[in-house]
């Protein structure tokens, strides 16, 4: 297997996770928890095959898929930054709108509570083949890949220079670090969180669509099977970083991919597959427990 | 035009529901010089700089700045028009460099979208320079030391190019070499020609640094000096003034005092940084007496209340109770062997407000109150023990089953006591116990504390509140900076001795 | 006293039967815009539970294990620990119980019995310790711990059922089933339902008790209300806090045990309709009372078995229930009056 088509491989099957590490990570810099990204990405993979299949256009079912995840987390901000909703509650209950509202239109207009798998799917568009040659390594592996893919390469550093050098992005991580000071400078917080949530909304979006509409071209329930999880578990590891964050979740994908093939070894997938999460516990542990010792009383 | 004069108030008053914060107070502060404003805890100093930086509005009063009479609306109306304020709990972000924070919220921009970075770093380099701060605009907030981040916060209010620069009790956070190198910053700041309005209870850095010192007491300007020309002595004295003292010790015949019950040897209390928050304190506190520890709000009362109350651990010497050791013993273990403790803040630590009034009073108390039946808690005996509580404390809108929150600020208080006293305790911790109460409740407690220390029981009283330490206080300790300044008996104390030794000056001889 | 205590008591359940009202009667407007019959199929969602004996049995067995997870989550919030881990907490005890059982199913009932359904509690409890531990030590936040935990366990316990105690000849991923000598007796004179609920029914009412008529009970919830002051009266506030995360813990294991042992008679993977978080809802509902929860959790029960009615007379997907759990969710924890929190006394019972 060369270089090139295993980055591609790679690339393909973790963008779905960068993307959630990213709607996780932005949040998580406006002090947010964000555990609704798993349901703002369920909506958005259900809404990209119901309308893409409906009007035969990719176009049509990617802007769906985007739509319904943005919706979903104006929902959600709304119950929580205009009516004081704890976000950890909201959050469930989103996820659990979404499972059971995917689920209700399942049943009740396609008669098929097993998923949505159309007869002929628009396929979204993709990079053309030589047309990224000129670029070493990524270009030849981003070739074929769906525009989602190239887009979340781009998100990447587009995150960094969003939170690390404009004015928006210094002031939505002022007010997640310190919503005090935040606020003696003059920046609204509500509306600092509110751009967050609504970031986030974006990426799941994005990642929703990607996974539903790339090479699958069905929705199944519960597809997103953790993947907000596995994001958010992503963006704590690389303490709220792009870079670190799209690593760890490229990380995770990566061993995730892995776990069948470790079977040949005797490792069990679920044990690889728990690797996430448990470097997620144990990251915030660390990190804690850096604090309780900077902390301490200095000895006379 | 008045050009010598770049503020005067005229009469600025002001009130919060019956409390009277601000009397009638009139002030001038010159261009270019650095005032000093001195007051006791309660005095209304903060009040009003927070009516000068927009926080509150005056209730009457005429403010005019640089001969214009104005309102200060808010914060950044008053950093509009060039006032800054430097509070004492700072408002950075950790994770931002020095020139992130000096721009936080009005960041310089290119091309209209991203952060002029290099612009915003050369510009706050320009500012330090300026003014001789020593800081790297790049450095990381988190990795600086305190007295640099106070500097950064100074900076923020020189961004907005504040002509006038109110300090509230800067130096209340520092180690020593840090309050010089931030005595210089002061001084270099009037050279620059700013005005600088600082608060401070510490009569060295008033004669050290100030032009003119004002004393507030009591909600109104008592006198304005020159500095070069007042004593420590005569500041001291206009702080603390003749007051009409409460029902208290006087006229009582001599008393008699059993054994120590509590001793304090040599304690120490670092912080991570490495300051020391208590500095080798020496007391004693015998069976049957009152002492007062007098001292000015932040200079270690709350550090030492909390190391006898067993909340935070000592680096440095010996506690004993009733001559035991108990440095390792836990804070139920402490009220077991008999002591007591009215903390400072009663919504902090003293009660938790959303449960009731029942299970607050009823706290370590339900073993020996027979409130427990077989190891259940008895409704019947937990209401009958709360009733007798109230009503011995006369406890206004108190029923044992309503939420403690629900009561006024003396009633809360009271059911603190109901709780301490009901142990009967051997020493008595007893913390700001007025803080926010009015006359009348202030006078109740007044008497359960002397007639508990009648009962032969010890009480250790830690107040900012002279006339309350004169009220009760058979000796009087005063704490300055951590440090036990000097111990005075009744007889020998008088308000000037205690209030020099309270903001820091030498003790006088006789 | 007892007259404050009772209206503050009613003043408390006005929000949550508020949510539930407000819930219910939108999914009936859904309901009425789906099918032709609405008043039929809130009938079957509302009352088939009780149309027949075993219907009734059915939902005793759902209500179960939901009552003892959300009694258990009280214990937790009680003491201020945010604990959304009672699936993974769940599945701990149930993995647990089965594989003692399983693993020693020669030994006579009289002991097998006792160890399964204590190493069921212990599994919970361990994993209820984790974050309690981590808390209280460390300042970890528990939400994030307990979350990825859920995971854990249950990446776990597929591996375990899956690979160690498959049972090869039944379909799907399922273990062995539990020797008969040990599974929980049903309810005299009603087939099907598990005396389990028994179980579930005093331990949610000892629960009450515990948490409101003695001192240790107080100490939690001071720990929980305001932990400075629980500190400076001297209570010992980590090691209650930890105390009830293995309480939490414990039940939640418990109610894995009493599900294989009373109900599944073996562990499947998918057996749990998350029952994790709908217990979580059942006691933010019941605003964190024990004896509430038991009511909200047979509400639940109630409501997750009629929809399956509702869509067999009249094929209103029971999907529904789900989305409306979701809205309830969403409406109980908003707050919809400006003044912010509604003034949290939880301790109005």
């Amino acid at each position: 297997m060369s270089y090139e088509s295993l980055l591609a491989s790679v690339l393909e099957q973790s963008t779905p996770l960068v993307l959630a590490a990213l709607a996780a990570m932005i949040t998580l810099r406006a002090n947010i928890l964000n555990v609704a990204v798993e349901g703002m990405m369920l909506v958005s993979a259900f809404s990209a095959i119901a309308v893409g299949s409906a009007t035969g256009s990719a176009l049509a079912g990617f802007s769906a898929g985007i739509f319904g995840a943005v919706g979903t987390s104006l929902v959600f901000s709304t119950i929580t930054l205009r009516f004081g909703a704890g976000f950890i509650v909201a959050g469930l209950g989103i996820n659990l709108l979404a499972a059971g509202g995917t689920l209700f239109v399942l049943e009740r207009w396609y008669n098929s509570p097993g998923g949505l798998r159309p007869l002929g799917f628009p396929e979204m568009w993709h990079v053309p083949e030589d047309s990224l040659s000129f670029i070493p390594l990524l270009g030849p592996a981003l070739e074929g890949q769906s525009i989602i893919v190239l887009l979340t390469v781009l998100a990447v550093p587009a995150c960094w220079v969003f939170l690390y050098r404009t004015p928006t992005g210094s002031y939505l991580r002022a007010a997640g670090e310190d919503e005090h000071a935040a606020r003696s400078a003059g920046i609204n917080v509500v509306r600092m969180k509110f751009l967050a949530v609504t970031i986030s909304g974006l990426f799941s979006g994005l990642a929703g669509a990607q996974l539903a509409m790339d090479k699958l071209h069905f929705f199944l329930p519960n597809m997103t099977a953790g993947r907000g999880f596995i994001g958010l578990a992503a963006t704590l590891f690389g303490a709220g970083h792009p870079w670190a964050t799209a690593s760890a979740a490229v990380l995770f994908g990566f061993f995730g991919a892995l776990g069948d093939r470790l079977q040949a070894f005797d490792i069990p997938a679920q044990f690889v597959l728990m690797l996430p999460y448990l470097v997620a516990i144990l990251a915030l542990t660390f990190s804690r427990w850096r604090i309780y010792v900077r902390n301490k009383p200095a000895k006379l | 035009m008045d050009h010598d004069n770049i503020l005067v108030l005229d009469g600025i008053a002001k009130q919060f529901g019956d409390i009277v914060a601000l009397e009638h107070v009139d002030l001038s502060v010159r261009r270019g010089e650095v005032h000093v404003v001195c007051g006791e805890n309660g005095a209304g100093k903060s009040t009003l700089m927070n009516i000068l930086v927009g926080i509150h509005a005056p209730d009457g009063g005429k403010i005019t700045f640089n001969g214009k009479e104005t309102t200060i609306r808010d914060p950044l109306a008053a950093g509009d028009m060039g006032i800054g304020m430097v509070h004492q709990h700072f408002t950075l972000v950790p994770s931002m460099s020095v020139a992130e924070n000096l721009f936080l919220g009005h960041h310089l921009r290119r091309f209209g979208i991203f952060s002029d970075r290099r612009a915003m770093v050369e510009r706050a380099g320009t500012l330090i320079d300026t003014y001789s701060f020593a800081l790297d605009p790049e450095a990381i907030v988190s990795t600086l030391s305190v007295g640099q981040r106070q500097r950064v916060e100074i900076l923020k209010a020189l961004v907005f190019d504040a002509e006038l620069l109110i300090l509230d009790e800067p130096t209340a956070v520092l180690t020593p070499p840090e309050v010089e190198e931030l005595l210089k910053v002061i001084t270099n700041l009037r050279d620059r020609g700013r005005t600088v309005l600082f608060i401070t209870h510490k009569l060295r850095e008033v004669k050290a640094v100030s032009d003119r010192v004002t004393i507030l007491r009591r909600g109104k300007n008592i006198s304005t000096h020159i500095t070069k020309i007042v004593t420590e002595n005569d500041i001291a004295r206009d702080m603390v003034g003749r007051d009409v003292f409460l029902m208290g010790r006087q006229g009582q015949g001599v008393r008699t005092f059993g054994n120590n019950v509590l001793q304090l040897e040599n304690v120490s209390i670092t912080n991570s940084d490495g300051r020391l928050l208590l500095d080798g304190i020496n007391l004693d506190v015998r069976a049957g007496e009152v002492l007062g520890v007098a001292g000015v709000d932040g200079n270690g009362q709350t550090e030492l209340a909390e190391a006898i109350a067993g909340l935070i651990p000592i680096q440095a010497g010996t506690i004993r109770l009733d001559g035991a050791d108990i440095n390792n013993a836990s804070v139920a273990e402490r009220q077991e062997a008999g002591l007591g403790f009215v903390p400072e803040d009663r919504l902090d630590r003293g009660l938790s407000r959303n449960m009731s009034i029942a299970e607050n009073m009823a706290a370590t108390n339900y073993l020996r109150a027979g409130i427990l039946w077989r190891g259940f808690v008895d409704k019947g005996r937990l209401a009958e023990f709360t009733q007798k509580g109230i009503e011995q404390f006369d406890i206004r809108g108190a029923k044992p089953g309503l939420a403690v929150g629900s009561l006024s600020g003396g009633n809360m208080q009271k059911v603190v006591l109901a709780r301490e006293f009901a142990r009967d305790p051997k020493v008595l911790l007893v913390s700001q116990p007025t803080r926010g109460l009015d006359i009348g409740a202030s006078e109740f407690v007044y008497s359960e504390v002397l007639s508990a220390a009648d009962k032969g029981n010890g009480i250790l009283l830690i107040s900012s509140e002279l006339s309350e330490i004169f009220a009760l206080a058979d000796r009087i300790a005063v704490i300055y900076s951590g440090r036990i300044m000097q111990i005075l008996t009744r007889e020998d104390a008088d308000e000037e001795t205690v209030g020099i030794l309270m903001n820091g000056g030498k003790e006088q001889a006789a | 006293m007892i007259n404050t205590n009772f209206k503050e008591s009613l003043h408390a359940l006005i929000a949550p039967l508020g949510a539930i009202a407000l819930t219910m009667a939108l999914g009936f407007l859904l309901v009425a815009a789906i099918s032709d019959e609405p008043v039929l199929a809130y009938r079957e969602l509302l009352f088939a539970n009780f149309d027949s004996l075993s219907n009734f049995a059915l939902f005793l067995n759902r209500a179960t294990p939901l009552v003892l997870i959300s009694v258990g989550i009280t214990f937790a919030f009680r003491a201020g620990v945010f604990n959304v881990g009672g699936e993974g907490q769940l599945f701990a005890g149930a993995i647990a119980t089965t594989a003692v059982g399983i693993a020693f199913a020669g030994l006579p009932a009289i002991i097998l019995f006792p160890l399964a359904v204590i190493t069921g509690i212990a599994a919970g409890a361990a994993v209820g310790w984790v974050p309690g531990i981590l808390k209280v030590k460390l300042g970890v936040d528990e939400v994030v711990v307990t979350l990825m935990l859920n995971t854990i366990v249950l990446l776990f316990t597929s591996y375990l059922v899956n690979q160690v105690i498959r049972d090869t000849t039944a379909y799907g991923a399922v273990s062995w089933k539990l020797p008969e000598h040990i599974w929980l007796p049903t309810i005299p004179g009603i087939p099907g339902a598990t005396s389990g609920f028994m179980i579930a029914v005093v331990l949610s009412l000892v629960s009450w008790v515990v948490l409101f008529r003695t001192q240790w009970g107080t100490e939690v919830r001071s720990a929980g209300t305001n932990l400075r002051y629980a500190e400076a009266v001297g209570i010992a506030a980590g090691r209650r806090v930890i105390t009830a995360m293995l309480i939490a813990g414990g039940f939640a294991g418990l109610a894995g045990a009493l599900y294989v042992l009373g109900i599944g008679h073996r562990f499947e993977q998918n057996f749990s309709p998350e029952y994790g978080l709908i217990a979580l809802t059942c006691a933010l509902l019941a605003r964190v009372n024990p004896a509430a929860s038991l009511f909200t959790a047979l509400y639940y029960a109630l409501m997750l078995n009629g929809a399956a009615y509702m869509q067999i007379s009249t094929e209103v997907p029971r999907s529904l229930v789900i989305l409306l759990t979701g809205l309830l969710v969403l409406l109980m924890t908003a707050r919809l009056t400006r003044k912010g929190s509604n003034n949290q006394t939880f301790d109005a019972f």
